[in-house]
Order: C-alpha cells, then sequence, then structure tokens
C-alpha cells in the first residue's frame, strides 16, 4: 500500500524453512483431497484420453454419484450434530420396495406413492431421532436397531420377490434429461443446494452446527438441542427414502436390499469431505467431493480397464489415505 | 554461584538458585508474546507469576514445560544451561507442571492417577504395584491425604483432586511445581488447605511457580513475585511483601479506578424474578429470592452451597421438586432453557469454555446463537441475514468492547475476558429482563474484570435484574446492591448496602458450620 515498492515488507513473508513447510502442510490438510481428485483427472485424462475427459463420461460420473450423494448429504447433517446413522441403507432399500409396491400392490399414482415413502422417510428418521435424544440410546445401536427392522418389513411388504410392474411415469421420472443433464443429477443438485442452504443460511443449520460442537453450552445458549438432533435425523430419512426412490426407478424395480451398499459409500464421501476445505468438520460441499472422488476414481479405474477388484482396494485405500493425510497435516501445520 | 543475601541467622543457608531463566523471547507469527525476560526461581520459595491475561505468563511457563521453544535466550537449572524439547525433557530435569484443566484419568483410583506417567516395575509383563504404591504411601504421608490410595478421584473433592496431582508430581521427584490458578475454583477453605500445602512443599525444599489471578492470595502466599505485561518483566520482588495495590498498579500500568456503586439500593422498581421456597431433590432446601428491575443481587457462599444450582432451577437447566418461580408476576416453570431465553432471562455459565463459547467459531457465530429466529424474514422463510447478523453482532460486541478486529474472528483466539465478554454479548442483542451471571470474572484479567463489570452495572441502569453468583467474595462486595448468602442449599443471610464486606460474607458462609459445632 505504501509508495515505496519495497522489498523488506515482503520480506518477512518468506521466513526461513519452517514457513515453506507449513503452508505445504496447511495446504494438504485443507485441500489434499481435492489435489488427490486433480491429479487422477489428470491421469486419466493423459491415459484415456477423451474416453475420460468427454461431456458425456464426466455427465456419467455425475449420474453415478447423484444417488449417493443424495443420501450422504442427509447423513451430513446427522453427524453435524455429533451422531451416527447406520439405518439409511436399510431406509432406502425399504423406499424402494414402498414406493413400488404402493403402485403395483395399491394401486396408487406415482406421485402419491412417493410422497407417502418420503413420509416414512421421514417417520424411521423421527423414531431415530426420538430413540436417540429422549431415550438416550446410544446412536450407533439405536439405527442399527431400527436398520435391521427396516430390513425385516421390506421382506415381509415384499414376502421376498422383487416388485416389477412398475408404472412409465415412475421409470421416467430418472430416465429423461432436462437441459442435456440426467435427471438424477439435476435431483442431486436440488438437494444438495437445500440442505447447504438449510446448514449454512436457516437458524436450524446453525443451530445443528452449535449442539454438534458442544451440546452442553448450546443447550445453555438457549437451544433446543434435542430438536436439532431429531431434525438431522429426519432430514437424513427423508435423503435416504428420495434415494430409494430414484434408485427404484432406475432400476424398474423394488428389490429388498438394492440400496443396502449405499450406507458404507456415503460415509466414506461424509468423512472424506471432512478431510477436505474445513478442519474435520463436516459439510455439504465436502461431501460432494467425497462421493465424486470415489466415482471418479472407480470411473477412471474401469476405463483403463483395471480389474473390478482394484476399484474396491482403491476406495478403501483413498478413504483412509485422505483422512489420514489431513488429520495428520493438521496436526503438524497447527504445532 | 549463588547469590548470597543478607547474612542471617535463622535458616543457616540463604534458599539456593534453581531455575535461571535469561533473556527468553518468543514470537508467534511475528507477534512478540516475550520479549527478553528473566527471572529466577529458588527451590524453596513459592514464586507467584501475575499479570493480565495474553502478558506472557502462560508463554514462558509453556517454554518451561517443554511445550514451546524459546527463540532465543536460555534457561538453566542448578546453573547448567539446559534445553527443554519435549515435556519429557522437563520431567527429567524435576518439572511438574499442573494445568487450569484438571488432567485426572475419571475413575481411577488415587493410586494409578499418582503413578500415571512413571515407568512400571513389572513381572513377566504384568504390573508389579507394590513398589508404586511403597512409593504413592510416602508421598500420601508428607502430604497429609487423609483418603486411601485405593478412593476413586471422582468422589474427591476439589482441593482433594489437586492434592492428586501434587502428588504425582512428587512421585516423579519433581523439584519445581507450577500451579496455574490452582485456587479458580475452590471454595475459601479448601483454597487455605490449597496454601498450606503450598507452603509445605516449600518449606521441604520443593520451588513452587504459583500462577493466579487473585491478587490477595499471591501478595499473601508468594516470598517472590513476578509480574508480567506485555511479554515483559515490568516488576520483580523477591523475598519481600508486596501490597495488592502495587500487582494491580504493576499488572495495568496505571492505578485501576473500580467505580463506585453510584445507585442507592432502595431505587429499585418492580420484582422481576421472585423464587419461593424452592427446593430440588438433592441439595436446594425453601431457597427464597427476589430481584428487581435495575437491581445486582448477588449470591455468595462456598463452593457446593447450591448457588449454581439455583441458577439452573431459575433458568430451565435443572428441576426444582417445589416451590415456585416467578418472572414479572408470572408463575413459570421452565422445561428447558430456550423457555427461559423466550421470556427473557440470560444465563452466563461458570465453566466458559466448557458451557459458554464455541471455540473454533467465530464472534458472530456465539453472539448471535441464542437470537436467530429475529434474523430471518419469516418462520416460514427461515433464510437468515447474515449481514444483518454480523452488524447486531458488532453492535453487541461493541457495547460489552470486546477487543477483536472483527466479529469473524474466531473466539478462541481471544483472551479470557474477551471470551467472558461474548458470551454477555450474547444477551445484549436484545436486553433481556433478567441476567443470571455464574462466577462472571472467573480467569478474566484484572483489566477486564473492571470492563466487565461496568457492563453489568450499565445492563442493570437500564433496567434489567442481575443476579451474580461469586465465589470471589470481593467481587460480590464491588458489584452488588444486595447479597444473599447460601450455605448448603438454604440461604443463610442477606447483606444490603453497606453492610456487604468480605467478613461479613465469609461469616455467613460458615455461620452454618459454626450453629451444627453447637448443636452438636
Amino acid at each position: 500500500m505504501s509508495s515505496q515498492p519495497n522489498v523488506a515488507a515482503v520480506a518477512p513473508l518468506i521466513k526461513p524453512r519452517s514457513s515453506f513447510g507449513r503452508v505445504a502442510l496447511v495446504t494438504t490438510s485443507k485441500y489434499g483431497t481435492l489435489i488427490a481428485m486433480a491429479v487422477m483427472i489428470l491421469i486419466f485424462g493423459l491415459s484415456a484420453g477423451n474416453a475420460f475427459l468427454s461431456v458425456n463420461n464426466l455427465l456419467a460420473i455425475l449420474n453415478q454419484s447423484a444417488l449417493t450423494a443424495i443420501i450422504a448429504s442427509g447423513l451430513t447433517l446427522v453427524l453435524v450434530v455429533g451422531e451416527m446413522d447406520l439405518s439409511i441403507g436399510y431406509a432406502a432399500s425399504l423406499a424402494g420396495v414402498l414406493v413400488t409396491g404402493l403402485m403395483a400392490k395399491q394401486g396408487l399414482p406415482a406421485f402419491i406413492a412417493i410422497l407417502i415413502t418420503l413420509a416414512v422417510g421421514a417417520g424411521i428418521g423421527t423414531v431415530n431421532g426420538l430413540l436417540v435424544t429422549k431415550a438416550r440410546v446410544n446412536a450407533v445401536v439405536a439405527t442399527l436397531g431400527v436398520g435391521t427392522v427396516l430390513i425385516g418389513l421390506a421382506f415381509g411388504y415384499t414376502a421376498g420377490s422383487p416388485i416389477v410392474q412398475v408404472p412409465r411415469e415412475f421409470t421416467n421420472i430418472t430416465l429423461s434429461r432436462f437441459a442435456g443433464v440426467q435427471d438424477p443429477i439435476w435431483f442431486m443438485l436440488i438437494v444438495l443446494a437445500i440442505l447447504w442452504v438449510v446448514l449454512n443460511r436457516t437458524p436450524l443449520g446453525q443451530r445443528m452446527q452449535a449442539v454438534g460442537a458442544n451440546r452442553n453450552a448450546a443447550r445453555l445458549a438457549g437451544i433446543r438441542a434435542d430438536r436439532s438432533k431429531i431434525a438431522a435425523f429426519v432430514i437424513a430419512g427423508v435423503a435416504a427414502a428420495l434415494t430409494g426412490i430414484l434408485l427404484a426407478s432406475l432400476l424398474g424395480s423394488g428389490t429388498v436390499s438394492a440400496a443396502d451398499g449405499y450406507l458404507l459409500d456415503s460415509f466414506a464421501a461424509v468423512f472424506l469431505g471432512a478431510a477436505t476445505l474445513r478442519d474435520g468438520e463436516f459439510h455439504i460441499v465436502g461431501t460432494l467431493i467425497g462421493v465424486l472422488v470415489v466415482n471418479i476414481g472407480f470411473n477412471g479405474l474401469s476405463l483403463v480397464g483395471t480389474p473390478t477388484f482394484w476399484q474396491y482396494v482403491f476406495k478403501g485405500g483413498i478413504l483412509v489415505f485422505a483422512v489420514a493425510m489431513s488429520t495428520v497435516a493438521r496436526r503438524y501445520s497447527k504445532a | 554461584m549463588t547469590p548470597t543475601m543478607n547474612a542471617q541467622q535463622g535458616p543457616p543457608t540463604p534458599p539456593a538458585s534453581f531455575l535461571n531463566v535469561s533473556n527468553v523471547q518468543k514470537s508467534f507469527g511475528g507477534v512478540a508474546a516475550l520479549t527478553s525476560v528473566s527471572f529466577e526461581i529458588r527451590a524453596g520459595v513459592v514464586h507467584g507469576l501475575v499479570g493480565a491475561n495474553g502478558a506472557g505468563k502462560s508463554t514462558i511457563i509453556r517454554c518451561l514445560a517443554g511445550i514451546e521453544h524459546p527463540d532465543a535466550g536460555t534457561i538453566s537449572v542448578d546453573g547448567e544451561e539446559v534445553e527443554i524439547a519435549t515435556p519429557a525433557d522437563a520431567t527429567r530435569l524435576g518439572l511438574a507442571f499442573i494445568h487450569q484443566e484438571m488432567s485426572l484419568i475419571p475413575g481411577w483410583d488415587v493410586l494409578r492417577n499418582m503413578s500415571l506417567g512413571m515407568p512400571h516395575a513389572t513381572r513377566v509383563g504384568i504390573i508389579d504395584w507394590r513398589p508404586a504404591r511403597k512409593r504413592a504411601k510416602e508421598v500420601a504421608a508428607r502430604l497429609g491425604m487423609v483418603f486411601p490410595l485405593s478412593t476413586n478421584v471422582d468422589t474427591l473433592s476439589t482441593a482433594d483432586q489437586w492434592l492428586v496431582l501434587i502428588g504425582r508430581a512428587l512421585m516423579q521427584d519433581a523439584r519445581l511445581i507450577a500451579m496455574d490458578e490452582p485456587t479458580a475454583s475452590l471454595s475459601v477453605s479448601e483454597a487455605r488447605r490449597v496454601h498450606s500445602i503450598i507452603r509445605e512443599l516449600a518449606a521441604s525444599g520443593t520451588a513452587v511457580v504459583f500462577v493466579s489471578h487473585r491478587l490477595d492470595e499471591v501478595s499473601d502466599l508468594c516470598e517472590d513475585i513476578t509480574v508480567f505485561k506485555d511479554g515483559e518483566v515490568v516488576k520483580r520482588v523477591v523475598s519481600d511483601r508486596t501490597s495488592k495495590a502495587d500487582l494491580v498498579r504493576a499488572i495495568v500500568g496505571r492505578d485501576l479506578v473500580i467505580p463506585d456503586r453510584g445507585r442507592q439500593p432502595s431505587a429499585h422498581g418492580r420484582p422481576v424474578l421472585e423464587v419461593k421456597e424452592v427446593s430440588d431433590t438433592h441439595l436446594l432446601r425453601d431457597v427464597s429470592l427476589t430481584v428487581h428491575a435495575g437491581e445486582i443481587v448477588g449470591l455468595g457462599g462456598l463452593v457446593g452451597a447450591g448457588r449454581t444450582e439455583l441458577a439452573r432451577v431459575i433458568y430451565g437447566a435443572a428441576r426444582a421438586s417445589s416451590g415456585t418461580v416467578r418472572l414479572d408476576g408470572e408463575n413459570v416453570r421452565f422445561r428447558e432453557p430456550r423457555d427461559a431465553v423466550d421470556a427473557g432471562i440470560g444465563f452466563v455459565p461458570e465453566e466458559r469454555r466448557a458451557e459458554g463459547v464455541f471455540l473454533d467459531r467465530t464472534i458472530d457465530f456465539n453472539v448471535n446463537l441464542a437470537r436467530l429466529d429475529s434474523l430471518t424474514p419469516s418462520r416460514f422463510w427461515p433464510y437468515l441475514n447474515l449481514k444483518k447478523g454480523r452488524k447486531r453482532a458488532q453492535d453487541a460486541a461493541d457495547l460489552v468492547t470486546v477487543k477483536a478486529t472483527d466479529v469473524s474472528a474466531l473466539v478462541g483466539s481471544l483472551s479470557g475476558g474477551n471470551q467472558q465478554k461474548v458470551v454477555i454479548a450474547r444477551w445484549m442483542v436484545e436486553q433481556p429482563k433478567l441476567l443470571i451471571l455464574d462466577e462472571p470474572s472467573r480467569g478474566v484479567d484484572v483489566g477486564a474484570r473492571a470492563e466487565v463489570y461496568r457492563v453489568i452495572r450499565e445492563l442493570a441502569a437500564r433496567g434489567t435484574a442481575i443476579l451474580a453468583i461469586s465465589s470471589d467474595n470481593e467481587e460480590l462486595v464491588t458489584l452488588c446492591d444486595r447479597v444473599h448468602v447460601m450455605a448448603e442449599g438454604r440461604f443463610v443471610g442477606e447483606l444490603v448496602g453497606p453492610e456487604i464486606t468480605e467478613d461479613s460474607i465469609v461469616s455467613l458462609s460458615f455461620a452454618r458450620h459454626v450453629e451444627k459445632e453447637h448443636a452438636l
């Protein structure tokens, strides 16, 4: 700012040795996941060329990521309030058979069936939330128990066989494109945008963050901690139900345990995301990046012809590696 | 080697210099925390380190503990220059540190806590407790522990827990024990016990470094005192007595004028809070109390007298089993703190870091938290106006003179006094009918303390009823129009205006004990 363009003013910034290392560590702790993503895009772009970098393939990656991102963003809020939800995968599976069954067995129109299923998702979240806050059951135990009950309910409702008579209007939900982009991607963007706003721009989201940071302090600051937690579980339940509905629409059928695998995928994404941009905090943008990193890796590895088993090694490996890197880097950058 | 004092006849040898700090400098990110600090700690002497928060006391302690490393300068032990690179080095040199937060393992017994960090004797890999127990017994006898080594530390009083920590230091042959605010959460009688333990420790040759904001205590207990201000040593007292006023002058750099109560206690408005015969299931018995608009009422007494419990009942954070609470003449029964907040009550909790502030969050997040809904257009369009929030937080922070560049600063980066002001600012966003403050100036340095008092007075002058709990009797005298003293869950007396003195509060606090002894 001063009139003298002097070197001396700049000199202290380039401090000897420690400074560069510190910057590198801070960068790693915050941007490690993003750097990993960039490196992968570079490598796959070079080795698989247009097959990887084409608009179609990039859209395919987003499409692949859409359902995981939706369920994982719901889970993000539960982790923000400092709890766990292990029932989301099973809730999504139940939603899949329920929405198809309501149409095929009960003959309800798609719109009504979807609304009922979303409401059931909210109900599951409410039960989880009440168990955790009012009955004070440990969240891992409560949601694992609820999830197991949901598996049973799904089996009971379908008698074990998939529901396949699904109206075309239901499968069309995920088949069409808007502005050249597949519908699931739009659903993902809308859900993520809404949940980002909820978390960062509403009183509810601020309260959730406060409750997660320090429940006792939040309570004494006049926050109904239990309500914030229940709200997070309800949102996670609805997001899970939406994922189940979209999956059923994509598959054209309702199958028991079709969506169970989303549980682990979304946990991986959320924790990868927490190691991104912020210091170990769960946040929506991070979760999206977490989902994308895994799916870019999957997509690229299969394009370059890597055997499938490597993709799982990659998925587990990058999760552990990224989280460890950011934790270690954060520790040293503070020390 | 040892600087010889005047030839005394009583003690044969003058206390030897144990640890020397000379010209130590330390800066963080270009900001100097210590600028050439030198002082000497003598064996067998209690050495007080005082200064405002951020003056450099904790930095020098952290350097001695091996947590930070000085940029320049030397530290020598027994005349030999040493490098303290890690906490283990410090332990090896016989330096032990007892920090503000209790570092006991909850649920473990005294013996296991005392032998924590010591190498264990083992037989085929299995711990042989006998040597540790023998050593612990010696230490326990030296410290006069009255509880068995098998006691669960959770069941001990705070003073006894301190004793266990000191015991741990002695188990490791500590020659210097540094204590950070050891008496901050202790009652008067417990603090007295800690003092006598410290005196005995010093008498047996251990050097004690005593960091405290309680200046009475420091001038009473410490033979040597080093005063820090802005990273420098501004006053050194060696083997001498000093008055509290002198210490304050050195710490603040000027004479501190704490304005007197300017108002008459009679000039109060309507009763805002009326508590009638409130009891809870374990401690409170038929407690009654009234606070008027614009009045500052203090709650004095010993720690454990039930003052915090009463505050929590009023605020809806705990339940009463009987009795009534009236706010502005209406019966209220809050199910949780939010109900109390909605009714116009604010609460500044005792444990600031654990219950008051969110250290990893910004000032505006902390300030706005209790009144988020008024930052949105409507309940049905709950979109926060962040700009308005920042402005509102800035106004509230300015009102209580929070010193920070911007409300987007993290609260964890502020000094204790400023953190406390942030908690108070939370309740300035909308003026509360009643503000309850539990230990308003704990861990707040002298200068900031006067500002906190000023803020509380201004709030009262604008009509808020204030209920202030304090174990610092001087604070009650300075601040309050009226003081209720509690003991063992009951009210034992009320003091008004000029009756409020430190002596009268102390004697009321102990009145019940005396009564009981007579009854026996």
